[in-house]
């Protein structure tokens, strides 16, 4: 951000006066509301492309009355959100409860930063990037729990300690999962990860690839993170049927607005780090994104990380209406004695395997084989 | 109260799975008490959406009390309808024509199909996949398009009456019906792919709420709920009523396939392997039909004589009996229905100690309640 | 459990969600799988038999209260006045139709066929007394007073024509000759309907 701010200054002479540690700060602040504008709207896009989902797959048409093929749909809903009365109730704590959607929002979009959007499209592109998201997306866990807890209601109170347990457990997997992902690139951010899945060999550059011990880190990743985002089967914590709602039953408005708006966005920050990590990123494939000019390599490589990182989503969503619900024991032995053992020979044999190999995957040796 | 006395007391929790609840099938107010998600008692409390359905027996006539037991079943209303002719007729002793009685069956059975099916949906809804539901639904409304057809209502459908049929089916209405089971047959497969054995939902299910034949049996369990368990009893095998005996049909039972016998597993399979019986069912009354008339000769003011009489029917939902006394005027003078779901309420409390929060909901959807038949 | 049974756990997990996810995506691409009717643009095509909201055609019918006997909810009222000519002549024919269960009993029981369903089922409103289906459009005091009139014309000119006939038989004894009273009156059995079926337009004091 420093680096940009001390080019446009150089570039602009109208700000030569003005102190480089206010451009920088306008900056930052252009580049969050930037981010901001895309993360709500994908969030609003994304609940319109659940719910026509939803509909093909159940074998009905989904919203279409709102704007042509129901498009508008999320912009009617979040009106409607927003008109909505803001009911707290009695007896509930009402700090805490107005302060819940905050964390759970904030645990969402402050991913955001590191997302690898483009070749030079990243909000910040800090050494420790995976870590990062590691960390603060466990914001979430403190503001579901406060939800719960400040609702005064059991079904809430269930739904917070169900949700607590759950994404608590699932971290475990999910960061083991990425791990590979950081042995074979050799740094925790995000851009040296898609960097090191760049190259000539195109789509078979992908860590996905790599060999057989990523390929089952996709999945189980995959799998892990879809519990992170209280997705089916996973999504006891909402669980609609049993909870009514779960920890985010007395909110409304726009408050449950954010609930609602965070599950999206934390879907968008898995499908990203899946496609960061696993299917190669930006990386436009048999190009070279950096050489192409400034505005064409962004632009392509813009795209191609788009395109991934929607078709995760929506795989995300597939399952999410095919499953059932996994009850919240068989939910934490699945962690637990399934997931976090696989991960663990995972990396096991990742280690080996880059230690045997000297970093090299299957298609590079294939291709060395050629020359 | 506490109920650990070491270093963390910890105090149970009464939570109330109240009237207004996606997955009580209805106004079921369920009171748990629980220990964390550890359900230690569950007692269920009805009478939410009881409407005197008994009384208004007693101040209507025969004839007209026929609308009142749609709204008995609603998801079933032609066995209700034809549960109330059939204990009229036994009662004052009419002789129904044969082409009604094979109607009544073929009608009987396509609702019981749509009675399961709605069970199915709405029980995999409650665990959490939410499409089998609406491909239910829309199998649902086929079967409500030939209801239409021949009676004219998609719910409460009064098709019956004391004697016969209200209407014989209109043309066409056989060519339908054959359609629609030749269409819908291969969709339980479809079904059973989709979700029926798929890993979660038998985790959901297997091993848990078992009941054992003898417990079934003593608590006076009907139907599915009954069978599930093993007992291999049916009412149309074992106390035959209407034309029922001209018809080659397998009782199913519960074996225990992915779980113990008597589970939640056996129960739902237990409809889901009815629904592929009575397709066979209807394929040979439509076969078999007969012509002639559908409706007898009973008379403008119907006072039958007196006495009593309790006849049972195997409704989707279980045994739906009816005991009637007749003091020989034109309304009854006492009715009282007896219905599969009502029971089910019995053993509701003792099955559900030690489940979780999650089970009762598995729970209530293995039995297949719906609220107006326990209330009335 | 042994690591063979571990092992086919997650195999059968992935294979079951597998075959599932198939069944799904193929509802998901397929275009021909979509069964939404677009109500109101699209509208089902209502069968013959359909039980919709009920007609009386005042021509045919015989005010013989069948209709009003069979109803299970009482949903039916009317009265009728005997006319001059001996027939029944109705005063108000109303239905009820929120309170109607649409059961069709009081299609069956109608000798002359004039109560008949008809294919309507889109009458909502915020008036329940709007739900009230009127089918004589006079009000009911003028149609009974009008026909007590033409009874008691009737009447008159019957005691004229007796009082004629019996001067040009002068020698006859008096036959009972004593007119009727003005009006037979029949009223239908009037049904317990609360405050909203007995009045043909209720003033409606309480917003539904």
């Amino acid at each position: 951000m420093e680096a940009l701010a001390k080019s446009l200054v150089n570039a602009v002479p109208l700000l030569a006066g003005v102190p480089l540690w206010a451009v920088t700060l306008l900056l930052m602040v252009v580049v969050a509301v930037v981010i901001l504008v895309f993360a709500l709207t994908f969030e609003g896009v994304g609940s319109l492309v659940l719910r026509k989902v939803a509909g093909d797959i159940q074998a009905r048409i989904g919203p279409n009355r709102v704007g042509p093929n129901g498009i508008l749909q999320f912009l009617a809903d979040g009106v409607k959100l927003v008109l909505k009365e803001d009911i707290i109730p009695a007896n509930a704590d009402r700090l805490l409860f107005q302060l819940a959607p905050y964390f759970v929002f904030v645990g969402s979009f402050a991913a955001f930063v590191v997302v690898p959007f483009g070749v030079g499209l990243i909000a910040a592109d800090l050494n420790i990037g995976i870590y990062y998201v590691m960390a603060v997306t466990s914001l979430v866990v403190v503001g579901v729990l406060l939800a719960g807890w400040s609702s005064n209601n059991k079904w809430a109170l269930l739904g917070g300690m169900r949700a607590a347990a759950q994404i608590v457990s699932y971290e475990i997997p999910v960061g083991m999962a990425l791990i590979p992902a950081v042995l074979i690139a050799g740094s925790l951010s995000l851009q040296d990860i898609v960097r090191s899945q760049g190259g000539l060999l195109g789509v078979f550059g992908w860590n996905l690839f790599h060999n057989p011990f990523t390929f089952f880190s996709f999945f189980l990743y995959f799998t892990a993170a879809q519990a992170e985002t209280n997705q089916t089967p996973f999504d006891l914590p909402e669980a609609e049927s049993e909870l009514v709602s779960g920890y985010n039953v007395e909110y409304s408005g726009i408050r449950f607005g954010f609930f609602f708006l965070a599950e999206f966005g934390d879907m968008f920050i898995v499908a990203a780090l899946a496609t960061a990590c696993f299917l190669g990123g930006w990386n436009v494939p048999f190009f070279n994104a950096d050489t192409l000019p400034w505005i064409w390599g962004n632009l392509l490589s813009l795209g191609v990380f788009l395109t991934k990182a929607f078709a995760m989503v929506l795989i995300m969503m597939w399952v999410r209406w095919t499953l059932p619900r996994l009850r919240v024991d068989q939910l934490m032995r699945m962690s637990w004695k399934y997931l976090v053992p696989l991960t663990f020979v995972n990396l096991l044999g990742v280690s080996l395997w880059l230690l045997l190999f000297k970093g090299k995957g299957i298609p590079g040796m294939i291709a060395s084989l050629f020359g | 109260m506490t109920i650990r006395t070491d270093a963390l007391p910890t105090q149970e929790m009464t939570i109330n799975m109240g009237p207004q609840h996606p997955s009580t099938h209805g106004v079921l107010r369920v009171i748990l008490t629980t220990d964390g998600e550890v359900v230690t008692r569950a007692v269920p409390d009805v009478g939410y959406l009881h409407r005197g359905l008994e009384k208004i027996g007693e101040r209507v006539t025969y004839a007209q009390f026929m609308p009142f037991t749609d709204r008995l079943d609603y998801l079933a209303a032609m066995n209700c309808n034809c549960a109330w002719a059939w204990a009229v007729e036994k009662l004052a002793k009419i002789e129904v024509p044969e082409r009604a009685e094979y109607l009544r069956v073929i009608v009987c059975e396509l609702n019981r199909i749509s009675s399961h099916l709605i069970a199915f949906g709405s029980y995999t809804a409650d665990m959490g996949a939410f499409t089998p539901f609406l491909y239910a639904i829309r199998e649902r409304e086929k079967v409500n398009d030939l209801f239409e057809m021949i009676c004219g209502n998609r719910l409460t459908y009064n098709y019956a009456r004391v004697g016969g049929v209200s209407g014989d089916a209109p043309p066409g209405f056989l060519e339908k019906t054959k359609e629609f089971l030749d269409y819908f047959e291969p969709k339980l497969d479809e079904y059973n792919n989709l979700i029926s054995y798929n890993k979660i939902f038998v985790h959901r299910l297997a091993n848990v709420a078992v009941i054992p034949a003898e417990e079934a049996v003593a608590y006076g369990l009907t139907g599915p709920n009954l069978r599930g368990s093993g007992v291999p009893f049916d009412l149309r095998k074992d106390e035959p009523y209407s034309v029922y005996p001209k018809f080659d049909f397998k009782v199913c039972v519960g074996t225990g396939e992915r779980g113990t016998p008597g589970d939640c597993f056996d129960r739902y399979m237990v409809r889901i392997n009815e629904m592929r019986e009575s397709i066979k069912i209807v394929r040979q009354a439509l076969a078999q039909i007969p012509d002639g008339p559908v409706l007898a000769k009973v008379p403008r003011v119907f006072k039958p004589p007196v006495g009593e009489v309790y006849f049972r029917s195997e409704c989707p939902r279980g045994e739906t009996g009816i005991y009637l006394v007749s003091d020989g005027s034109v309304n009854p003078f006492r009715l009282k229905i007896r219905t599969g779901s009502f029971v089910a309420m019995n053993i509701f409390e003792k099955v559900t100690r030690g489940l979780m929060i999650a089970d009762i909901v598995a729970v209530i959807g293995s039995f297949d309640i719906i609220l107006p038949e326990i209330d009335r | 459990m042994g690591l063979k049974a571990y092992l086919n756990d997650i195999v059968e997990a992935v294979v079951t969600t597998a075959k599932g996810m198939r069944i799904t995506a193929r509802y998901g691409v397929d275009p021909k799988e979509e069964v939404t009717l677009q109500y109101p643009e699209e509208r089902w095509e209502i069968p013959d038999r359909y039980r919709g909201f009920l007609h009386n055609d005042i021509k045919k019918c015989t005010s013989c209260t069948m209709c009003v006997k069979v109803c299970p909810v009482d949903c039916i009222s009317l009265e009728a006045v005997r006319g001059a000519d001996k027939k029944m002549v109705l005063a108000f024919y109303d239905i009820n139709i929120g309170r109607c269960m649409y059961c069709g009993l009081c299609v069956e029981v109608c000798p002359v066929k004039s109560l008949t369903h008809t294919s309507g089922y889109e009458m909502a409103s915020t008036d329940r007394g709007e739900l009230i289906l009127h089918f004589i459009h006079e009000d009911a005091a003028e149609v009974k007073a009008r026909v007590a009139r033409q009874v008691a014309e009737a009447a008159a000119k019957a005691a004229e024509a007796a009082k004629a006939a019996e001067g040009t038989k002068a020698a006859e004894p008096p036959g009972p000759a004593t007119p009727k009273p003005a009006g037979a009156q029949a009223a239908a059995k009037a049904p317990e309907v609360p405050s909203l079926g007995t009045e043909p337009t209720p003033a409606p004091e309480k917003k539904e």
